[in-house]
């Protein structure tokens, strides 16, 4: 076949083309190895050199000629093709599940990623604590009615299950010497009747930062910025004054839900102000206690209730939720 | 929470706000405050701080605190006693005698010729909106000055008290330990045996009263009753607080006194209950008081310069604002070079050092009005905290295997003590008082909690699993050990046999990514020993560097009927700790491969005995020079081989680093294989 053959009968065969299998025997007649044309190029050298150049050109322009014309029938297909494929987006997504992380998991995380930003490092501590630690070194003896607030699961008449993460401001401080900021992430108990609001366990993160020079103005700051970051600036903080016996003076931190952002029918009561934690400056006696020499030592510590924030951050209205391990309840986080 | 009567305090000092108003500042200055009624007369239900028990128990002292907070100023009322000239010395007629420093001031006073009464209206209802229950005119007038004051007081029927025989005019009281034995028969008539730390009051004969604590019936005051004795008396925290435990006894008096009123208070309350008892009551009061102290109240000074203010608040608080503060509070002071000497108020037993002070102007200021700085802290490298990136990492990747986390409690109970079996039994931590009988025993292992769960939740789901990273508890000899462990279940109603190996490869998965290639670890047969065989049935122990880790299985048929589960459950625990040291490695990555992979499909029969890690190493064990990879991806039982064979299937994975492999060469490579295997007898299929 002389080249203008093959152009003609090529552009008569793909007209005839309705399957797109059938392009591709197409192609491989007109465009292949061993189709006509690739045999033309590949006895290039045969044809005496005058009339090599002019052929080359021609066969050239029929090889792009082909090429387009395969490209153009190609994409009528697969136009023809998606056309004809109906997608209804109404229909749902094929389910890919990944588990799920508890919220106490998912609150303790961001809290202690909020203080690790601030600098504070991350100390665990025991949960099988002694009455030494729980108690008697943060000045609360046996005799003393302060005492009564900690209501305790005891293990043995001096081991008990620690009832705050306290505890630890002192085994860190004798092993430690200031300056330092930590915080305690970690499960407390307390000798109580299950309710709504009330459980054996729970959690807890301590926070200590001791150095010569941090007052009572740079703990307010801590706790508000803490707050503000964790309710993404939701609350209202109001600090009153409260009694524990390894600060002085003793604050209790309460927030609220800020006016703007309560929901029309609120699922937690969000008129109120919700205790969210314990703190004051640290007692100078404790310094005694850990053995430090150096005086002048100021700082804060602090303790909030893990639980607390979840409820108030995820609107949870029962605590005993957390220990359920309800899928149900867990499926949603 | 102790009730006032907003009557009563608006009686001592007019202020215009309202219950709720002040119950408002009460809270923010000093303890929370809810405001109730009692017959529609306001009451102020104040819970007060422990450490504030001691000076604003009564209404004076609440008053005290109020007028501060409202920029006001209240002084206690003053008392002037009507006695008798013509009446004997109190003192001649009573003497007390104190046997031990723990009563460190009793003082009395007598009334001579009193006729007692039901109290006026006024009286009882002021007693009622408090929560006291009126009894008579003498003892209500006493709980009355006790509301007031904050100090607990006593009366005796004088008649009732023993007379002394050695000195006929003189009767004795006499503050001491009860012996072994003795018993008192109190005012509610409940009897109670008591021990030589009990401190009581006692005539020569009998005992009177349990100190500070509750009268006896033996010196009872009632309508018969013509001559008393006021005791107004201060025993330690320690011993009221010691004995009120032990006796389980808990009273208004008793609660006062453990909260280490100040020896200054009997004085007064003292004079104000006997002019109170007079007015109500008639009878002569006799001639002075007795006044018997053991211990000395010392004026305690302390110094505070100006600039200690600054640095404990991190600003200038004025001079000004400092004095207005601490004299509004009821402080003596003494202004010095630089600073000021504070005497605290004889009640604030609280204020010990000069950080209680700096606290008080500070929290008269309102929290809430002090600014808030960014501290000036040194810049301190942290350490790794290993033990929480190490959980975290550990739960990220727990999840992404669709398993639920969840937080059990670390508690089990008795019956499931009992399903343990004797090998467990040892290390279990018995809780001495547990809230329930749910929550006897610290748990030894998650899988109790975790067999609950599977029972709560197989309700709503045919099949589910579940993590938990959190402590174990332990007792080695009289050593308890908490274990951070990693466990976790899956769970299937229909049968799966294969989901031990699904648990497996969660499993595995999760050591490589914690840094841990599978020649460094071991799954082994449980050995005899295991104490989880008395919950698992098939499975075994995790070996990591020869150190048992941790251990899977599946829980036995038995126990999962004891919990009322259908279906089967394959349960794994591991210990965290070891894995500390791996995951904080560098880890290095290798080229891509040069030359292509050849992969071939290698299908054989073996007996059903041989291991797959026995056929693996044999096949790797073959004189191949290529061979990089061995990996079993399917195992078949059942039609069409025998009974007792299994068919494996392995994909093997050959590889040259320097050059293509022919397909000559793998060919050759597999029939050295296939040779190989002829030892454990296997057919090629």
């Amino acid at each position: 076949m002389n080249l203008e053959e093959i152009k003609s009968q090529a552009k008569k065969e793909i007209e005839a083309v309705k399957e797109i299998k059938d392009l591709d025997n197409w192609r491989i007649k007109y465009l292949g190895r061993k189709s006509d044309l690739s045999l033309f190029f590949d006895n290039l050298t045969k044809i005496p050199l005058d009339q090599r150049k002019k052929e080359a050109q021609q066969a050239h322009n029929i090889r792009l000629f082909l090429i387009d014309l395969f490209k153009s029938k190609e994409k009528d297909f697969l136009e023809r093709e998606e056309n004809n494929e109906y997608l209804d987006l109404s229909q749902p997504g094929i389910k890919k599940e990944i588990g799920h992380l508890h919220p106490i998991s998912l609150v303790l995380e961001e809290i202690v990623e909020i203080f690790r930003s601030l600098g504070f490092e991350v100390i665990e501590g025991p949960e099988i604590e002694t009455e030494y630690y729980n108690f008697d070194a943060l000045r609360i003896p046996e005799t003393h009615p302060a005492r009564d607030m900690w209501d305790t699961l005891w293990i043995t008449s001096k081991m008990l299950l620690r009832t705050h993460t306290s505890p630890m401001q002192i085994r860190y401080m004798e092993k430690h010497q200031p300056p330092f900021r930590i915080i305690v992430p970690g499960k407390t108990f307390r000798h109580e009747a299950t309710d709504a609001s009330h459980e054996i366990q729970f959690h807890q993160v301590e926070g200590l930062m001791v150095s010569k020079n941090i007052n009572f103005s740079n703990f307010k700051f801590i706790i508000e910025e803490f707050l503000k970051a964790i309710f993404k600036n939701n609350i209202l903080i109001r600090f009153r004054p409260s009694y524990f016996p390894f600060v002085t003076p003793g604050v209790e931190v309460d927030i609220k839900i800020r006016p703007q952002f309560k929901e029309q029918k609120p699922k937690v009561n969000q008129n109120e102000w919700l205790e969210i934690m314990g703190a004051g400056m640290v007692h100078p006696d404790l310094y005694k206690i850990v053995g430090y020499k150096e005086k002048n030592l100021q700082g804060f510590a602090f303790g909030l209730g893990v639980e607390r924030i979840a409820m108030i951050k995820y609107k949870i209205s029962d605590i005993r939720l957390f220990t359920s391990s309800d899928i149900r309840f867990l499926k949603q986080m | 929470m102790l009730r006032f009567s907003y009557n009563l305090l608006k009686k001592y000092l007019p202020f215009k706000e309202s219950p709720e108003k002040l119950a408002e500042f009460l809270t923010m200055y000093l303890a929370e405050t809810k405001v109730s009624y009692y017959q529609k007369r306001p009451i102020l239900e104040v819970d007060l701080l422990p450490n504030r028990v001691s000076d604003c128990s009564g209404h004076f002292g609440l008053l005290k605190e109020i007028a501060a907070i409202l920029d006001k100023n209240f002084v206690f009322p003053s008392v002037k006693i009507k006695e008798d000239k013509k009446m004997p010395l109190v003192g001649d007629r009573i003497e007390v005698k104190i046997k031990d420093s723990s009563c460190r001031r009793y003082q009395m006073r007598a009334i001579w010729g009193l006729k007692v009464k039901e109290s006026p209206l006024w009286l009882k209802n002021t007693l009622e909106e408090c929560g006291l229950r009126p009894i008579n005119s003498v003892v209500d007038a006493v709980n009355y000055t006790m509301l007031l004051t904050g100090q607990p007081l006593h009366v005796f029927d004088f008649q009732k008290v023993a007379f002394n025989n050695k000195k006929p005019a003189k009767k004795e009281i006499i503050v001491r330990f009860a012996k072994k034995g003795e018993r008192i028969l109190t005012l509610d008539n409940k009897l109670y045996n008591l021990e030589n730390n009990h401190l009581v009051i006692s005539d020569t004969e009998k005992i009177l009263a349990l100190a500070g604590i509750k009268g006896g019936k033996s010196a009872e005051v009632d309508e018969k009753t013509k001559i008393i004795l006021i005791e107004s008396a201060n025993f330690s925290p320690e011993i009221i607080r010691k004995t009120s435990c032990q006796l389980n006894l808990k009273t208004d008096a008793s609660y006062r006194f453990e909260h280490n009123l100040s020896c200054d208070l009997t004085d007064y309350s003292l004079d104000l209950a006997a002019d109170l008892i007079q007015k109500l009551n008639g009878g002569e009061i006799l001639r002075g008081k007795i006044d018997k102290k053991s211990g000395q109240v010392i004026k305690k000074e302390i110094f505070i310069s100006f600039n200690d203010f600054e640095k404990f608040a991190g600003f200038k608080i004025s001079k000004k604002l400092i004095k207005k503060n601490l004299l509004l509070l009821g402080f003596n002071l003494k202004e010095k070079k630089n600073g000021i000497s504070a005497f605290p108020p004889s009640l604030r037993t609280d204020i010990l050092v000069k950080e209680d002070i700096i606290g008080e102007v500070l929290r008269i200021k309102n929290f809430n009005n002090i600014l808030s700085q960014p501290p000036q802290a040194e810049l301190v490298f942290k350490k790794e905290d290993e033990n929480w990136l190490l959980k975290n990492k550990l739960k990220t990747l727990l999840r992404c295997f669709n398993l639920y986390e969840t937080y059990n409690y670390s508690f089990i109970s008795r019956r499931e003590k009992e399903l343990i079996g004797e090998s467990f039994k040892d290390s279990v931590i018995e809780v001495l008082n547990p809230t329930s009988e749910l929550f006897s025993f610290l748990r030894p292992t998650l899988a109790f909690n975790f067999l609950k769960n599977i029972k709560d939740n197989s309700r709503f789901e045919d099949e589910f699993g579940f993590f938990e990273i959190n402590n174990i508890y332990l007792k080695k000899k009289n050593n308890f050990k908490e274990e951070l462990v990693f466990a976790g279940i899956i769970y299937k109603t229909v049968k799966d046999k294969n989901l031990l190996f699904e648990a497996k490869g969660i499993i595995e998965s999760i050591f490589l990514r914690l840094g841990l290639e599978n020649e460094k670890y071991l799954f082994k047969d449980f050995s005899k020993d295991n104490k989880y065989l008395a919950i698992l049935k098939k499975g075994g122990e995790i070996i990591l560097e020869k150190e048992k880790i941790g251990i899977i299985g599946y829980f036995k048929k038995d126990l999962l009927k004891k919990y009322d589960i259908d279906g089967q459950a394959v349960f794994w625990e591991i210990k965290v700790s070891p894995f500390k040291k791996f995951i904080f490695k560098d880890k290095f990555l290798s080229p891509l491969l040069k030359y292509p992979q050849t992969k071939r499909d290698l299908s054989l029969i073996v007996r059903k005995d041989i291991p797959v890690i026995k056929v693996i190493s044999i096949i790797k064990s073959s004189p191949v020079r290529y061979l990089k990879e061995a990996e079993l991806f399917d195992v078949y039982t059942g039609q069409n081989i025998g009974k007792e064979e299994k068919s494996l299937t392995f994909h093997l994975i050959f590889y040259s680093s320097r050059k293509t492999l022919t397909s000559e060469e793998v060919d050759k490579e597999m029939e050295e294989i296939i040779q190989n295997l002829r030892k454990i007898n296997a057919v090629i299929r």
